[in-house]
């Protein structure tokens, strides 16, 4: 079975190069795959989008990565959705934070390649 | 009783001496004189003999009644001599307890006393500064709860020691002052003794090491924050060489691969440098938090060893292993054992010369679990074996080894680690023949 297929992500990510290399990894593996450039971008392209998953950075002017998750997560719709955080941030109090609104992943981007990457979103979207 | 009147006393009573004294000698030239007049007569008709009798007889009789009055003398005077005596005793004593005073009141450095409960006593002027008070709001109060209150353990314990007499030696607290300002102090506490009984006096001296923890603290954040920001260009490269090299993108011919590859390995030491640098201000800035569960060791070192075969491929290193069981649910910190044991894997791949061997043990020892690591490296020479977990430290016998692989840190962070971690590390080298790291938990 082909889990990327019909399934679209969004990659929020404040540095451009990241998010297009992202985004053509994405599309490359089969998922419809795009970009919001802040947190508030993210944001309300999520709400409008409804993807199956959102890929979200720590660090981002407007809305963090973590104050995203938090208003998805009171969201009616944003409350079940995939999420995983992908950032350069993996002290321990960041991770708790995001444990606590409920995130389900949380990659330290230098330690995970791109195939390490679509493979994290292939099992989360198989229910692993 | 004042001087002046002691001395009037002295001169009085030395004075009724002198006078019975003149009235003794007198007296007895009086009683002597007849006898004496008498045997001087009957001196020209009896013997030379006799008459010298009497003068011996008479010599003694004034050295009896000179001792007998200068004893008199001693016993009248004695007292306001001795009253004197201690006068003047008590004058230095008070001048040197001034002097004392003086330099307990005015030196830069807080000091307080204490009782025997830990209450305050006494606050010197430094010490008012410090604290922002006038002595009344401190006095009597418990010396231990002016610690904050995250150091609220810390504050029970000291207080233990110092009702135990234990000794309280420069000891880095954090104390908050009247304003709620919160300085990091050293504290020692000295026992000064009792001089009534069931008393005892405790000094304290503050030493205020804040301005020195903010410059250490503000470096390691920078640090922090400087390798947060690294990380970012880091994974575009990884990610970019990536897609590069996967062939998404289209095959690259052979020579630009070859060049693409070295970017790619170039940039994981980058990697691993940054997270070293990471891993060090997190520890120093004591955010190094352990999550202990069951954790597979051998699971561990065989994707470490995993990660490093192309250099240990390249190298034509032999890798022994000895698995020994009761390391697959060992209870530890699985992310923090990682970061050790592949610092300590890829210090041995990198100094062993090329056909070396690398040696790893899961093994069991008198003191617990070992996890020990042998190379037949470059060693580290004698005179340096002392120094080598100290930061920064990199032995004379490597400095051919380019600074961004040997940064002097990895030793330094295991060491840090195994220690959070509950265990030991010890080792053995010779320099040229290679070196053996042992964790004992």
């Amino acid at each position: 079975m082909d889990t990327a297929k019909n399934k679209k992500i969004l990659v929020v990510d404040d540095d451009e190069n990241l998010r297009t290399v992202l985004v053509d990894k994405l599309s490359i593996s089969g998922f419809d795959a795009e970009g919001a450039k802040d947190g508030l971008e993210g944001l309300t392209k999520a709400l409008a989008m409804h993807p199956d998953m959102v890929l979200l950075d720590g660090m981002m002017p407007k809305l963090t990565g973590w104050e995203v998750l938090e208003k998805l997560r009171q969201d009616v719709w944003g409350k079940d959705v995939n999420v995983i955080m992908l950032t350069a941030v993996d002290q321990a109090d960041n991770v708790a934070k995001a444990m606590e609104s409920g995130s389900c992943q949380y990659l330290v981007k230098t330690n995970y390649s791109l195939d390490e990457v679509v493979n994290k979103i292939k099992k989360m979207f198989a229910g692993k | 009783m004042p001087k002046k009147e002691l001395i009037k006393k002295h001169f009085i009573s030395s004075f009724a001496v002198l006078v019975s004294l003149i009235g003794f000698f007198g007296f007895a030239l009086f009683a002597l004189h007849q006898p004496v007049f008498t045997m001087k007569i009957g001196a020209y008709s009896t013997d030379t003999f006799a008459f010298l009798q009497f003068k011996i007889l008479a010599i003694s009789a004034v050295v009896i009644s000179t001792l007998i009055a200068y004893i008199i003398y001693l016993y009248l005077t004695s007292d306001t001599r001795t009253q004197l005596l201690i006068l003047s005793a008590t004058k230095d004593l008070f001048e040197s307890k001034e002097q004392l005073l003086k330099i307990y009141e005015s030196a830069p450095v807080p000091y307080l006393t204490l009782d025997n409960k830990g209450d305050i006593t006494d606050l010197n002027k430094a010490a008012l500064r410090f604290f922002g008070v006038v002595a009344e709001e401190m006095l009597r109060k418990n010396f231990f709860s002016f610690l904050v209150d995250e150091d609220k353990e810390r504050a029970v314990q000291l207080a233990q020691h110092y009702g135990l007499r234990m000794p309280i030696n420069r000891e880095e607290v954090r104390m908050v002052n009247k304003n709620g300002d919160v300085h990091w102090v050293l504290l020692s506490v000295f026992d000064m003794g009792s001089s009534v009984k069931n008393s005892r006096l405790g000094l304290v001296t503050v030493f205020d090491i804040d301005d020195q923890k903010k410059l250490d603290q503000t470096k390691t954040e920078f640090v922090s924050l400087a390798s947060h920001q690294l990380r970012t260009p880091l994974a575009t490269f990884k990610w970019y060489i990536e897609m590069l090299l996967s062939g998404g993108l289209g095959e690259l011919p052979q020579k630009p691969k070859e060049y693409v590859s070295k970017l790619c390995s170039v940039n994981e030491e980058m990697i691993g440098l940054v997270d070293t640098l990471l891993n060090v201000s997190r520890l120093e800035l004591g955010k190094l938090v352990v999550e202990k569960k069951p954790t597979d060791i051998q699971e561990i070192v065989v994707s470490i060893l995993t990660e490093l075969s192309s250099q240990i491929t390249k190298k034509n290193i032999t890798i022994k292993k000895e698995y020994g069981s009761g390391f697959k649910n060992f209870e530890s910190d699985p992310h923090l054992l990682r970061i050790a044991i592949h610092n300590l894997l890829t210090n041995a791949v990198k100094y062993t010369p090329e056909a070396g061997c690398v040696t790893i043990t899961l093994g069991e020892s008198l003191s617990g679990k070992v996890i020990s690591v042998s190379d037949t490296g470059v060693g580290i020479p004698k005179s340096e074996q002392g120094k080598i977990f100290q930061k920064l430290f990199r032995a004379s016998n490597v400095k051919d080894v380019s600074a961004s692989q040997s940064t002097g840190l990895g030793l330094y962070l295991i060491k840090s680690i195994v220690e959070n971690l509950g265990g030991k590390i010890s080792f053995e080298s010779e320099e040229g023949k290679g070196s053996t790291f042992t964790i004992t938990f």
